[in-house]
Formats: C-alpha cells, structure tokens, sequence
C-alpha cells in the first residue's frame, strides 16, 4: 500500500518502525520520544500525529488524543495533495476505536473511498469500519462495489452475509433474501462457487425461504462437492429433504448418516422422526433456545394407521437389528438406546409394551449401566412409566444387578447407576422415611470408603472410582435437613464433601454444592473460596457466576462483590469492543457462516439478562459504599449522570428481550434457579430433579426487579436535592424554590409504590398507618427494604413538597420522619431478637439485616447529611442573612437531632448483636457444631455418616490406600473444617460490623455538627 | 452415543461441565473467536442425548513445506462421559480432516510432562513424543511436543525424535 501510493504519508518506513516496536513493547514514554523527532521533521504529517494520537491514548490520556487525532483527521481531510494512505487511515482507525469514536473512523474511511473510489484496499477498510458499527446496509453498499470492482465471489459473499444479518439481526425483511439468492444464482451461472462456506450460505439462504427443493438441487449438483465432509452434507440433504416433506428420501439419507456413524443419536432421532412422518425435531430447532436444548426428544403421537405406524416401526427396528450386528466397538451405546426409543413410540401410540420399555432399560443398564452416564441416557424413557411401574423397573435392575458379574471398577458403576436411578424412580423423596435414607447415605458412604483402594495408583489429578457417591450422600443429607430442619444433616453434608475434597481437590461438583451449602449457611467468605477454586473466568462466568454472584448481592463482602461484578463487566465489555474485529477475521478467512454465528452471539451476550443485573448493582454498590460521604456520593452520581441513564434503562428494560445464559444444570436440587431454595420452605416433597425453567417466568420477574432498581440512583439523587432545598425553602417567603426536582421525586415515587402494588396516595396511606401498626401486615420479608427504601424516598420529598400535606409530628420535624426512624428501629431490631447467635441459625434473616442497614437506612443517613449541609452553607458561599433563615435552619437541625440519636441506638443494638457473636470462644462454637452431628451418641438425626467417616480415617493404612490418598486422608481433621465454617461466618458478620460502625461514626459526627449550630 | 458435530458459539455457553475441569483451560474470546473464524472444521463438539455436551477438540492447520500439519490445541472430555474413548473418536476426527482434506504431513499436540493419564493417552493413539520444550507452560513446567505422521509423510520424517529439548522461543509456531 505504502509503496503504490507514495510512503506513510510521506515518511520512509524506517523512521516509522522504532515507534512500532515500542508501543508493541508497550514503551510508550520511549514511542513518545520518537514520535516527538518525527513530528519535528513532518509537522504537517496525518500519520506521524495518528501515531502521536495513539501513543498518548495509551499512556492514558484519552482527551489529549482525542484533540491530536481530530488535528490529523483535518490535516487528512485539508491537504488535497496528500495521498491516503491504508497505514495512516487504520492507525487513525484504532486511536478512534479505542476512544469511542467508531463514526470518525468510518468518516475517515468514507472520506477516502470518495476521493479514490477504485481502490479495493481502502474499501475493505471502509467495509471493516461497517462490520464494526454493525451498519448491516452500508456493508452489503460497499460490498457490492467491490464485487463490481473486481468480481470476486468473496465480495459477493460479503454482501450476501451482510443481506442476511439485516434480515437476522437488523430490521430488514425477509423478501430481502430473495436479493441475495438472485446474486448467488446470477453469480453461479457465470463463475460457479470455489468456497465450502459459500454454499452453505446459499443453501441456508434458500432454506430460509422454505425452497428446500432448489436447494437440494444445488447440492445433489455439481456444487454439491465442495462439502468434503460426507456426513455433514448428509445431514443437510436429510435435513432439506424432511423440511420439504419427502420424509421417505430423508430417511434414506439418515439411514446412511447411521452406516457412516451408528453411533449418531440424533441422527438415528431424525431416521425414526422420517419415518414416523414427524417433524417435531426440526420445528423445534427454530423454537427453542439453542443454549438450552430441551432435555427430552418431543414428539408427536404418529398420525399414522395402525398398520402403517407398523411397518415403519419394523424398518426402523431391522436398521437398528443392522447396526447391532455391525457394531465391533462395544462402547457404541446409539444402537441400544435405539431400541428403548423404538419401545418408547410404541408406547406413545398406544400400544401395551411397557415391559418392554422395561425390558429395554434392564437390558441396556446390563450392558452400559457401570456408565457415569447411564442414568442420564436413560432418563427421557423413565418418564413414560407409571408409578407402579417404576417401582417394578427398579426391582428387575436390582435382580439383574446381583447376577451381573464384573471387575470391582465396573461393579462400583454399577451400583453407583443403581443409586442412581433409584433416586430417579421414586423421584418424590416423601415416599421414604428419614431412617430410610439415613440408612442408603451410610451404604453409600460405605461403598465409597471400601473402594477407596481401587483408585490407589491413579494420578492424583484423575479423579476416583466412585466419586460421585459423595455429592449423593450430600444431595440426601439436604433433602434430610430439608424435612427435619435439623442443621445437623447439613453439617454432616459439608463435612462429606470437604472430605472428598481433601483426597482430590478438583472436584468441581463438590465445590459448587459446597459453596451453596456454606451460603446458606452464612459461611459466606468460605464460599466464596470455594468460588474462586473453580477458576471461573472469560465466558464461563456468563455460565457459571449464578452459582456466587446472587447472595454477594446482599453480603457486607463488598470488596469480593467488586471483584465479581468488575471482572464479569470487563469480560463483557471486552467481547463487545473485540467482537466486530473478529467477525471481520470471518469474513477474510471466508468463513461466511461464522459471521452470522458472531453478530448473533454477540446480540445474544448483549442482552443477557446477568449483565443487565450486574450493571444496575455495579452502580448500586458505589452507592452503598460511599453513602457515608454525602460528597463522595454525590462524586458517584455525577458520573452517573444523577441516575438519569438508569432512569431510561428503567423504562426501556420492559420492552426489551433478554436472554438467560446460565448453566442451571449445575445448580444443587434444592435452588434449581438463583430465584429458588427450597430450603427456606416448608419441606414439600418436590421431587428434586431439576425441572425444567421457564424462561419467560423468568424474564418477567427480574424485568420488574430491574425496573424497580434502575430508579434507585435517580430517587437518590433526587431525594438529596429535595432535602437539601428544604432548608432553604423554609427560609423563601413563598417557597417555591425546585418544582422540578419535587415534581420528579413525585413521579418516580408513584412508579416505586406501583411496585409495591399500590397507587402513591394508598402507598401513603400505608406508611401513615405504620405508626400504629395499621399497615404491618402489608409488610413481608420479601418486600421489607422495597417500603423502607419508599418511605426513605417519601420522607424526602415531603421535606420539599407543598402538596403533601405532612402532619407535624415532633416539633418542626414531620411526622413521616418519626414514622420512618420507628420503622427502621423496629425491623432492626425484630430482626436481631429472631436470630440468635447460633453459627447455623437460617442466613436468610441476616441477609434482610445487613440489606436494611445498608440500603434504605444509608439512603435516609444521606437525607439527613444534606439537611445538615444545607443548614451549614459553606464558607465560600455567601451566607444568606436574616433569621429567617438561621431560625429555619435551627429548627431542622433540631428536628433531625432526633433522628440521629434514634438511628445511632439503632446501630449501636445491631453492633451489641454482633457482639455477641464474637464474644463466643472458639471451643464453645466447635463443641456447638460437633454436637449437632454427635447428639450425645443417640441413634437417630444427623451424624451416622460422619461416625463412620471418623472411623474410617483412624483406621487408614498407607498400604491399602497408597501414596496418593493416604496422607491427605490422614492429615485431614474435621475440626478444622468446623474452625472454618465458624471464621468463615464471623468474618461476614465483621464485616458487616464495620459497615455498622462507620454509619455509627458518621452518625456521631453529625451530632456534633448540631451542637454547633 | 455421540453426535459429533462442530463446534458453535453457542456451545460456549453449554460446555461449562466440561470446563470447569481442573485441566481444561478456558481461554479468552478472541482466543476462540479465532479458531473458529480460521479453522472451524478443526473445531467440533460431541453431543450426547439429551442434548448434553460431552467434550470437545480444537485445533488448526499450519506450517509450510513439510512442516504442514495439523495441531491439537484442547481436547477435553466431561467426567461423566470419560471412558468410552471420546476423546479417541474427536482425535481420529482432526487427524482424518488434517489427512485427507488439508492434506497435512502429521498432527502434533503439547502436553504438560507431568500429565502422565494424557500422556499415556496419546501414546495409545499412535503419538510419540519428538521433543521435550522446556518451561513451556508459564515458564515452569516442561511440554512434551508429541506428534503423529499421516499418509502424506511416506518415510515417518516428521516423527523422528529430536535429540535434545528445545526452547519455547525456538518453537516454529506457538
């Protein structure tokens, strides 16, 4: 390019090299240096002052950049005579892309496409700046340009993928497709197709028009070679042919995906859905979430006559007779589930073959059932049975299960599938009583520790025989805490898992039950080790972050809590900014079909509903966090912009639609969504296999909860304003002083009570009643901080409002102020006196503690600071005269004294609760905790599996257990396990009482600043 | 039991059992976005019933003249499904397509030298071991470049051991 159009903007590429190579090196002070020399010689230089642009942008000094950039971009624009050179225009493009300013590189680009409109290199430059700015439309322009220009099927495929995204991504219609088949087909007339990827996007093209006809036309035709992987053009001839309807021809072709790949389910799912003449598997394609794939294969009931549902079902059955005829590989499971799916239709159409569905699992669980997957495999069939049913299936496995004979590793599976797929049959765990499943806990555990040997000489980075039987005794000792409520069983279930844990430490599944189970427990700080173990990072935290990110929220662990949701941000953020860049990496390498799948995984990342959560509580935090310092937090809502942009997030998030990313399958029984713990009820016998959720409920509901704290910032800023007009208010003669932020505050009050399901005036109603107790019942824990923060809200706006008529209450101070103080005091310490200082007494209370503390009582500390404020005017700025204003002034300052004395005896309980706690010796909380699991010995409740683990780590040999178990199994001490699930929770409750302190400080310190005036 | 098909965006979503295994790295966007922008037939993914993902490989294909191969980067399997030789099928897979579509001269892979299981693995599936390259991993541990020859390199060339470890900064590709 340099050469062809002159140099870099006329400087020798050996003089531009050493600026490179330092900002590489990330030398910018060194690059600087060099750029300075440069500029020396080429003042006028466009390419010498992008470099400039950029090496300032990255020492971080993005304004100065902005302003050198925009010099070169005139200078560019000005000279006629310079050339435009691709060097400089892309350096201009990064320092733009990096400041946010993606429309001035575009401009740039335009600027020199129309100065030199022949010139391909500058038009993919300007097409790469559309890719970035998502301007499907000038894409597919330029594009054509190019294709114009030289011809080359590559462009045309540009434009093509660009028509498409418009008709995917963007707003544009479906008869625009029918633009992109007439360029594909003129294009293929003349010059035919060189790419795989280009006709796969052709036959998507015409797929999507529903011609599937033309479209295996094309691909039985000469073009059809391109695809060199034989199965995967199977698979979209069988596809194109079911979708037209010739289900006879497609199952053919997914006959012969079968003999190329017998071990292909759903291949063998679509065969049998040809022949059944059921479309049901691609109708769901389109329907269904992609990141959540049904569990089960939906199917219609066959349409079909008795006898043709028949003879359908016996070609499907001598392919499958085939396919195990075939099969050498005795690890093929598809033909053998085949034969269960086989039995399953038939029992869907009606006929009488449930032994044979039985039949079919028994044999499938001789075969395959020492498989850590058998049970999941066969899951989908259980579910036709009835309840008697099951019952009966479990007895066949359990007298098939003692006449298998196998080697002890494959007998452990065995045994661990049977366990297994016992809890699956008889799903609803009120069947059996407590003892019952104390006593399958302890057969388990036994099983663990007797084949513990087995795993002797496996590298300890693999895992062991038998580890799942841990996380099931786990998943039973909670369902035992569940209906006893007796803690003891979810000690015992954490002292099981942090055993295994100490013989292998990978094991992600123990981790993620552990660290549910220490939430709930309030070990909060252990949990969160436990998090960071999982070394979730990049896109696994779209996935994974559920599993912690919930109960931070409402945690004093603010500093964990920054560290998630700014690294969560980051990554987020990240992809968006590199994105474009990759999708333009697609288009180069010509694989067409990738750029589709980008724009739309980034459309799908951009409206994931975790990173609308954990934008609105990122601002959320910074509130809470500096709530003490009425500056400081004025600080964080300027940049903000007062609340206004989650004001208009507020409003825009109903209509927008979300999408759920996270991996729930990972989720423990009992919190099968982060909205869900069963724990926290009563015990209902819900059978605990996760069932599926329904995004839609889903959506709706954190909808409203987004809505709700978008509004947050905004009444916050607004309620500061209010207050801080109030004072000087009462000193205007007419008082007439900020309608606008009353009117506002107003507003937002009546869509925080709509909320609330009230209208404002009933909403007020409400809280007046408060005072005598009218209103208690309105209130619950679940919407306990949402009256608190509306009463925060409304007390503020009382304070500048003339149309709210506001009783006095205490001397100058309204009444709504003493409501609100009384509140706050009352649930505070409602709260403390429920939760004694037992180390496993329910979180969940406390959770609502440090949410009151925290939220609606920092907001009205920030009411209070700008009371205060305004009753003290600066030193800078002109005292206003005249006592009316001192005498308004001392009035507030003696109304609010109240307040601060009530909220700082508030603080001062919550700090003697807290207290309490640490005040217990450590042996005193260990003996608690042992005694939970022990209970003196007696026989029944919690305790018996962690009995037997005691024993068996005193009678661990060296020999048995080799050089990898044997040490940690004999250095591991459940009291220390104990030790930290007690430090772990008193370091949440520190925390907490340090948040509780320095509220009490401030508290204090405006009690002096009172006495001053 | 096993649809092997190849790997989408999407999935990076639905393969978390499988990543949050301890040896299974999980890499950066743009360190995915570009396999699959570049070489997205040596990027697949094995699906099970229900719909479950059960492992995935990726790799590429590059070098010049004799050096063309083609090269695992992860191949990873979740514990529910592992040992039923997954991993075996989705290795086969690449070596295939680095064989008869990309006509490559072999298929070499890195692994850490105290990853003896995957070692052991490799070695089963016609693997050896051509150099040791020290501190390869974060500048601590040792990778061992195994490789395997396919039909085009007639004489067994491209495995001949080396005799002495090599150097990260000598590897002719990362």
């Amino acid at each position: 390019m340099a050469t062809k159009f002159g140099l870099a903007g006329g400087i020798p590429e050996r003089k531009v090299r050493p600026i490179w190579d330092a900002i590489d090196s990330r030398q910018f002070k060194n690059a600087l240096k060099h750029v300075t020399t440069l500029l020396a010689k080429h003042p006028n230089s466009p390419y010498a002052l992008a470099l400039k642009a950029l090496v300032i942008e990255r020492m971080g000094k993005p304004d100065e950049a902005f302003s050198v950039a925009l010099n070169a971009k005139e200078l560019l624009y000005a000279n006629d005579s310079l050339l435009m050179d691709d060097l400089t225009l892309s350096t201009l493009q990064i320092v733009f892309q990096r400041l946010d300013h993606l429309d001035l590189a575009t401009g740039c680009y335009e600027h020199a496409c129309s100065k030199f409109p022949g010139n391909l290199e500058l038009m993919m430059g300007l097409f790469n700046c559309y890719v970035r700015e998502y301007s499907f439309v000038k894409q597919q322009q330029t594009a054509i340009k190019m294709y114009k220009l030289v011809g080359e099927e590559r462009f045309l495929l540009w434009a093509v993928c660009s028509i498409q995204l418009q008709v995917l991504c963007g707003s544009g219609e479906d008869k625009l497709l029918f633009l992109a088949e007439g360029l594909l087909k003129k294009h293929v007339a003349s010059h035919s197709l060189q790419e795989p990827e280009a006709l796969t996007i052709y036959i998507s093209i015409l797929e999507r028009q529903a011609k599937f006809g033309d479209a295996l036309e094309i691909l039985s035709g000469k073009l059809g070679s391109l695809l060199m992987i034989e199965v995967d053009k199977l698979r979209m001839q069988g596809r194109l042919l079911a979708r037209a309807g010739d289900y006879t021809a497609a199952a053919d072709i997914f006959n012969k995906i079968l003999e190329l790949c017998p071990d292909d389910w759903e291949g063998f799912l679509q065969y049998l859905g040809c022949l059944l003449e059921d479309d049901s598997i691609w109708c769901d394609e389109a329907v269904n979430d992609p990141v959540h794939p049904p569990k089960f294969v939906n199917c219609k009931v066959s349409h079909l006559t008795e006898e043709q549902f028949d003879r359908q079902i016996s070609i499907a059955s001598t392919c499958v007779q085939k396919l195990l005829a075939d099969t050498v590989n005795n690890l093929i499971r598809c033909p053998y589930l085949a034969t269960i799916e086989i039995e399953r239709r038939k029992h869907l159409y009606g006929k009488r073959n449930d032994d044979d569905v039985m039949d079919g699992i028994v044999q499938y669980f001789c075969r395959f059932g020492h498989l850590g997957c058998f049970t999941s495999d066969v899951e989908m069939f259980v579910q036709v049975l009835t309840a008697d049913q099951r019952t009966e299936l479990l007895e066949k496995l359990m007298k098939v299960q003692d006449t298998l004979s196998a080697p002890p590793t494959k007998a452990l599976g065995l045994s661990i599938s049977f366990f297994k797929i016992k809890q699956l049959l008889l799903g609803d765990i009120s069947t059996p009583c407590a003892r019952d499943l104390e006593a399958s806990c302890v057969q388990m555990f036994e099983m663990y520790c007797t084949n513990l040997p087995l795993s002797k000489d496996l590298d300890p980075q693999e895992g062991t025989y038998g580890e799942e039987l841990l996380s099931m005794i786990c998943s039973i000792l909670v369902q035992l805490f569940w209906r006893t409520k007796d803690v003891g069983y979810l000690v015992e279930a954490i002292m099981v898992l942090e055993f295994g844990l100490a013989i292998r430490r990978y094991v992600s599944q123990y981790k993620i039950l552990l660290l549910h189970l220490y939430s709930h427990c309030g070990a909060l700080s252990v949990a969160h080790e436990w998090y960071k173990s999982l070394d979730v990072k990049n896109i696994l935290m779209e996935s994974i972050l559920h599993h912690m990110l919930p109960q931070m929220l409402v945690s004093p662990l603010w500093t964990e809590l920054n560290n998630l949701l700014k690294d969560y941000l980051k990554f987020m953020d990240d992809h968006f900014r590199e994105s474009a860049d990759l999708t333009f990496l697609a288009y180069r390498h010509r694989n067409y079909s990738k750029v589709i799948e980008f724009v739309q995984f980034k459309d799908r990342l951009q409206h994931s509903s975790q990173y609308l959560v954990a934008r609105v509580e990122t601002s959320i935090l910074q509130l809470k966090q500096n709530a003490n310092n009425i500056e400081e937090e004025e600080g964080v809502l300027q940049g903000m912009k007062c609340g206004v942009h989650f004001l208009e997030l507020s409003k825009e998030v109903g209509s927008k639609s979300l999408t759920f990313n996270e991996d729930l399958q990972s989720r423990p029984w009992w919190t099968p969504s982060s909205e869900q713990n069963y724990l926290l009820g009563p015990f209902e016998g819900i059978s605990y296999y996760p069932k599926e959720i329904l995004t839609k409920d889903r959506e709706a509901i954190l909808k409203r909860v987004v809505e709700k704290k978008s509004l947050l910032p905004r009444m916050i800023y607004l309620s500061i304003q209010s207050a801080s007009v109030s004072v000087k208010e009462h000193a205007e003669v007419n008082g007439s002083v900020t309608p606008d932020i009353t009117s506002e505050l107003k507003l937002l009050l009546e869509c925080y009570a709509e909320f609330l399901g009230f209208s404002l005036t009933e909403a007020i109603e409400v809280v007046m009643g408060f005072h005598n107790e009218e209103s208690s019942s309105v209130v619950s824990d679940s919407n306990l901080i949402d009256w608190l923060n509306f009463t925060v809200f409304l007390n503020a706006w009382s304070l500048s409002s003339n149309e709210f008529v506001n009783p006095e209450g205490n001397g100058c101070r309204p009444r709504i102020w003493n409501i609100l103080d009384s509140l706050l005091e009352k649930y505070t310490l409602e709260k403390i006196r429920s939760i004694g200082p037992q180390l496993c007494s329910p979180w969940s209370g406390i959770e609502l503690l440090i949410q009151l503390v925290t939220e609606p009582l920092a907001w009205h500390g920030l009411v209070i600071q700008s009371c205060l404020r305004s009753c003290f005017p600066s030193g800078k700025k002109k005292k206003k005269s005249g006592s009316a204003y001192h005498q308004s002034s001392s009035n507030m300052a003696h109304a609010i004294t109240d307040s601060v004395v009530h909220l700082s005896h508030v603080l001062e309980d919550v700090m003697k609760w807290i207290t309490e706690w640490m005040r217990k010796p450590e042996d005193e909380n260990m003996e608690n905790i042992f005694f939970l699991l022990n209970k003196d010995g007696n026989n029944d409740g919690p305790g018996k599996v962690f009995r037997m683990l005691e024993k068996f780590i005193s009678s661990v040999n060296d020999a048995e257990f080799g050089d990898h178990i044997s040490p940690p199994l004999k250095s591991w001490s459940p009291a220390d396990v104990a030790r930290k699930m007690i430090s772990g929770k008193l370091r949440v409750l520190m925390e907490f009482g340090d948040i509780c302190d320095s509220k009490w400080k401030l508290l204090h310190s405006l009690k002096q600043q009172i006495a001053q005036l | 039991m096993t649809t092997i098909r190849r790997f989408c965006c999407n999935d990076l979503l639905r393969y978390a059992s499988v990543n949050l295994d301890h040896l299974t790295e999980t890499f950066n966007m743009s360190f995915y976005m570009t396999y699959l922008a570049r070489w997205p037939d040596y990027f697949h993914v094995a699906e099970g019933p229900g719909n479950q993902i059960m492992g995935y490989i990726m790799g590429k294909v590059e070098g010049q003249g004799e050096s063309w191969h083609g090269h695992v980067t992860a191949v990873t399997v979740a514990p529910e499904y592992r040992r039923q030789q997954l991993a075996k099928k989705l290795m086969n897979l690449l070596e295939d397509i680095s064989d008869n579509i990309d006509k490559a001269y072999f298929v070499d892979l890195f692994v850490r030298a105290s990853n003896a299981p995957a070692i052991k693995m490799y070695d089963k599936l016609g693997y050896v071991i051509y150099r040791r390259v020290l501190r390869y991993y974060s500048g601590e541990e040792d990778g061992l470049d195994m490789r395997k020859a396919l039909s085009r390199d007639v004489e067994k060339k491209s495995i001949i051991p080396l005799k002495r470890p090599v150097t990260p900064d000598e590897l002719e590709y990362d």
